[in-house]
């Protein structure tokens, strides 16, 4: 082991037997964790694990019932997220809490501006910033507004945050999810570098693959339940998942051949026009998928992937000449309705603004789209009985675990599981046409691996899958045929035996295309 | 999945109940502080009246005289009653819907044009009482509708703050009311407004040509008071009305628009068509109120609206929001508020403090009603700490073991234990 961690001094942070109760559930119970000076500590856990909550207590967010907070040895009490900025705690959180129309250097010292008398002394500011920045290689644009920037650099701009309150304890919530195969890359190459300037880090993922290659050792947790500290040196990939899910896990899917049958989907000449800048997001697409074919759409964020998928749904307008055909019949006019009760399921991208109504129970978000039909309804009355009993059956074959079952608010439901309602309810409708878009977005792979299997398993049943994704590993994985989108186009076509990941990579950046030759003319 | 003893505070409906209690205990405390500060100030007025004072309110109408004036007084308070239950019930609804609808007044006003015009112009020496009453009640709610429809359109279509539209139609309806009725009048030589000597400001009562609602006696039975059975039909409404939120399709149509628009729109519902139908019907239901109140017929109601709106149609708002947008709860909320009115009238009569006091104690319940809601989750977060106390076993733990695999020959049996003691050596 590197010289960088501390074994000699106190923890840095050491939480003791945290439990804590929400009604129904036991978030945490009696978890243990402790982090040394220097290292890198990987928290990991399927989702509704506890990780999160856990966080959540070290970060002032959540008291806990049991269970007390050391850092360096000395017991401290952390009632809300001031006070753990106070004792040198920060996170990124999934989502960045970042002020779109601020400028880089605003957002960092928003909160801690030094002033005199009111006025702002940003020259400091910005020289302090521009050192961090230096010696971090953290490479950001200080005076760029962050709407305009990539991803990846507002990440940078909130690293930067943390090291600019002097944070020494450095908590990174999921933060790969958003990033491109190249992004990752650079962050592990920062994240290496703050340990070894002395930060502590605690990393939470249920990627393995990174937990492997950055941390020093790796925290489990299990429905609530400390599983284990493992040191990563000394363990596998299949150990982790083994301890993670308490089975083991398959990573490769399992599935047969495709075998095509009818053109289900057809799309001629799609152009879709964004919302927020008025110009054309999507560019006179035209593609065919075929039951029994899982068709993907793979491409960086932003490429125009939502603005397709929402055309295709019905929840944006396409462009005149656009033509959108489903089983023969052409739907480019029809309602959102009309093509829900005509075979088409559609498991969208935010599960939170389209997928669930997050006030309702979780069997009133099971019925979303089917509280009309007669089996759900009699004389407009809602039939309780038959949508209690429906969803305890999708409840239970599709494992969707929540605190008091049918009646959970599905607010109070993990993202995982409200991700598995989400697809339970889809998978479970008649459909000939299932869209997917980024079914698996932070989910662990216990569950990755039952989404999967469900997926081809939809396919084999005969069913036409458009899945849409930014996860190459899934893209390769699962699909039979790959469509590579960039800035609204599809620049080429793959199989998936004969491509690889880099060739995939080229094409998504847009420094290839198919038949329309080199890219390097592209605006 | 059961739950061993739930706490007082832990079922949602008690902890609104309690929330509202300790709203209007709160009301009662600040109000009985103003009235020992008016009294420390005022030396006509003594400590000891001060009690007296915050009684009398708290008391409403029992605070009144004689045997006879409470129940005078209480069937009174059950007949204000009627309109405030309906706008309520409009608010309310709107809420549910995630809109809010400020625009209660002038569909009210709206509301009370129609059925005067109607209940006032068909003789019902030609018509039996019966249906001109029901066309007025009628063409009311059909006015209601329509000016409420307004805003929601424009929501709709255009998606232009509801408030603003509210606000603008409200104004716009007091100077239709006032202006049409003017016009009609002079059209009619003065058959609509009472030209009586001191009257010219009000419309003839709608018994003047035969037509109010039924008391089947309980006007008599409380004192002589203008009671009929609007309250009776405004609760039944009330009640229909809980039955459609939460029992139907429709309702749970109407919820989810107003809990996430876009989710409502990716499960095909059609949310622009729901926003104008519940703005529509919370404007029915607002109208309904006013012209329930004109066709009791023995009321005035003043047509020179352009400079004042109904409170009836703001105080819908409070009385919504005393009872969570609860249809039931409306009718509660909205006779406790014409309860305290009458205290408060009854602390003007019987006490040496003036009429400008009742409303301001009455203001300052309102007030913490607002704050209903935060009540409501401070006690839901006690019972949760309750709730815990209890955590030794888990209390609800997910299905122990991993759903069965699907292919259970499949996958190589003799390599997983393998693959595990490796693992297990390397450690």
């Amino acid at each position: 082991m590197s010289d960088r961690i501390k074994y000699n001094e106190p923890y840095a942070i050491e939480m003791r037997h945290i439990t804590k109760v929400f009604p129904g559930i036991v978030a945490n119970d009696d978890i243990t964790l402790q982090l040394r000076r220097g290292e890198i500590h990987a928290l990991l856990g399927e989702n509704g694990a506890g990780k999160s909550t856990l966080m959540s207590v070290l970060f002032g967010l959540y008291q806990p019932e049991k269970g007390e907070i050391y850092k360096d040895g000395k017991k401290v009490e952390i009632n809300d997220p001031n006070d753990a900025n106070d004792l040198g705690i920060g996170m990124v959180h999934q989502h960045f809490k970042l002020v779109d129309v601020f400028t880089v250097l605003d957002n960092i010292i928003l909160g801690t501006e030094p002033s005199t008398l009111g006025f702002l002394r940003k020259k400091e500011a910005r020289k302090k910033v521009m050192e961090l920045s230096e010696n971090y290689g953290l490479n950001v644009d200080p005076d760029a507004l962050v709407e305009d920037i990539t991803v990846g650099m507002q990440q940078r701009t909130e690293i930067l945050k943390m090291l600019y309150r002097d944070n020494e304890i450095l908590i990174f919530d999921e933060p790969t999810a958003v990033l491109t195969p190249q992004e990752i890359t650079e962050l592990m190459g920062i994240i290496r570098g703050l340990a070894e300037e002395g930060k502590s880090i605690l990393f939470i993922s249920h990627k393995l693959n990174e937990i492997m290659e950055i941390a020093d050792r790796c925290t489990v947790l299990r429905k609530g339940k400390y599983v284990g500290t493992v040191d990563i040196a000394n363990t596998t990939k299949e150990e982790l998942s083994a301890m993670m899910v308490g089975r083991d896990v398959k990573f490769a899917v399992d599935k047969k051949p495709a075998d095509p049958g009818k053109t289900v989907l057809e799309i001629e000449h799609l152009s879709v026009r964004s919302r927020l800048h008025k110009k054309l997001a999507v560019r006179d697409v035209s593609l065919t998928v075929r039951a029994g074919e899982i068709v993907c759409i793979a491409g960086i964020d932003g490429n125009g992937q939502s603005e397709f998928v929402g055309a295709l749904s019905g929840l944006e307008k396409c462009e005149p000449g656009s033509r959108i055909v489903l089983n023969g019949e052409d739907v480019t006019k029809k309602s959102i309705r009309y093509k829900n009760t005509h075979g088409v399921s559609h498991i969208p991208e935010d599960r939170h603004k389209h997928g669930l109504v997050l006030d309702y129970t979780l069997e009133q978000n099971l019925v979303l789209q089917r509280y009309f039909e007669p089996r759900f309804q009699h004389g407009g009355f809602i039939k309780f009985n038959e949508v209690r009993e429906y969803s305890e059956g999708l409840i239970e074959k599709y494992d969707v675990r929540s605190g008091q079952g049918p009646i959970t608010p599905a607010r109070g439901m993990s993202g995982g599981n409200q991700q598995k309602a989400i697809i339970a309810r889809e998978l479970d409708r008649d459909h000939d046409l299932l869209i997917a878009v980024q079914p698996t977005r932070g989910l662990d792979v216990g569950a990755i691996e039952y989404i999967h299997e469900q997926i081809v398993a939809s396919r084999d049943a005969g069913r036409a899958v458009l899945l849409i994704s930014l996860e190459l590993e899934e893209v390769m994985n699962l699909s039979d045929r790959i469509l590579v989108m960039y800035e609204g186009e599809i620049v080429g076509e793959f199989d998936p035996k004969e491509t690889t990941v880099q060739e995939l990579g080229l094409y998504m950046a847009g420094a290839r295309r198919q038949n329309g030759g080199e890219g390097g003319g592209e605006k | 999945m059961k739950k061993e003893k739930k706490g007082l505070l832990a079922s949602e409906g008690i902890r609104s109940v309690i929330a509202s209690l300790i709203c209007i205990l709160g009301g009662l405390v600040v109000g009985f502080v103003v009235l020992v500060l008016l009294a420390a100030f005022n030396e006509n007025i003594s400590f000891s009246e001060a009690f007296t004072g915050i009684l009398t309110v708290l008391g409403g109408p029992f605070s009144a005289g004689s045997p006879h004036d409470v129940l005078f007084q209480f069937g009174n308070m059950l007949f204000q009653a009627t309109p405030l239950i309906m706008t309520g019930l409009s608010v309310a609804l709107a809420f549910k819907t995630g809109l809010f609808n400020i625009g209660a007044p002038g569909q009210y006003l709206m509301g009370a044009m129609g059925a005067l015009i109607v209940s006032l112009s068909i003789p019902t020496t030609v018509v039996p009482a019966v249906v001109v009453w029901i066309l007025a009640l009628l063409a009311g709610i059909l006015l209601g509708v329509l000016w409420g429809a307004i805003p929601g359109f424009f929501k709709a279509k255009f998606n232009v703050n509801e408030v603003i539209v509210c606000i603008m139609t409200n104004w716009i309806a007091a100077n239709v009311v006032s202006w049409v009725f003017s016009a009609l009048d002079k059209a009619s030589n003065g058959f609509f407004i009472n030209h009586a000597e001191t009257k010219v400001n009000f419309i003839r009562k709608t018994a003047t040509n035969g037509v109010a609602t039924w008391s089947f006696g309980l006007n008599e039975l409380f004192g002589g008071s203008y009671l009929d059975i609007g309250i009776l039909i405004a609760s039944l409404i009330a009640v229909a009305l809980y039955i459609v939120m939460n029992k139907t399709t429709f309702g749970y149509e109407l919820r989810a628009c107003g809990f996430n628009k876009n989710a409502s729109k990716y499960a095909g519902m059609n949310e622009k068509r729901n926003i104008i139908l519940s703005m529509a019907i919370a404007g029915g239901l607002a109208a309904c109120g006013a012209a329930l109140w004109c066709l009791n017929g023995a009321q005035d109601f003043k047509w020179e609206t352009y400079l004042t709106l109904p409170a009836d149609g703001f105080n819908g708002i409070p009385a919504a929001l005393l009872a969570s947008n609860n249809p039931i709860g409306v009718i509660f909320a909205a006779i406790f508020l014409k309860y305290l009115g009458a205290g408060g009238s009854n602390l003007a009569a019987y006490t040496s403090f003036n009429e400008y006091v009742s409303p301001l104690i009455i203001a300052v319940i309102i007030y913490f009603a607002g704050a209903s809601k935060l009540i409501k989750d401070l006690l839901g977060k006690r019972s949760r700490k309750d709730f815990v106390k209890i955590p030794d076993k888990p209390i609800v733990t997910p299905p122990e073991d991993p759903p069965a695999e699907p292919e259970p020959e499949e996958g190589p049996p003799a390599d997983e234990p393998a693959e595990k003691t490796e693992g297990g050596e390397e450690k």
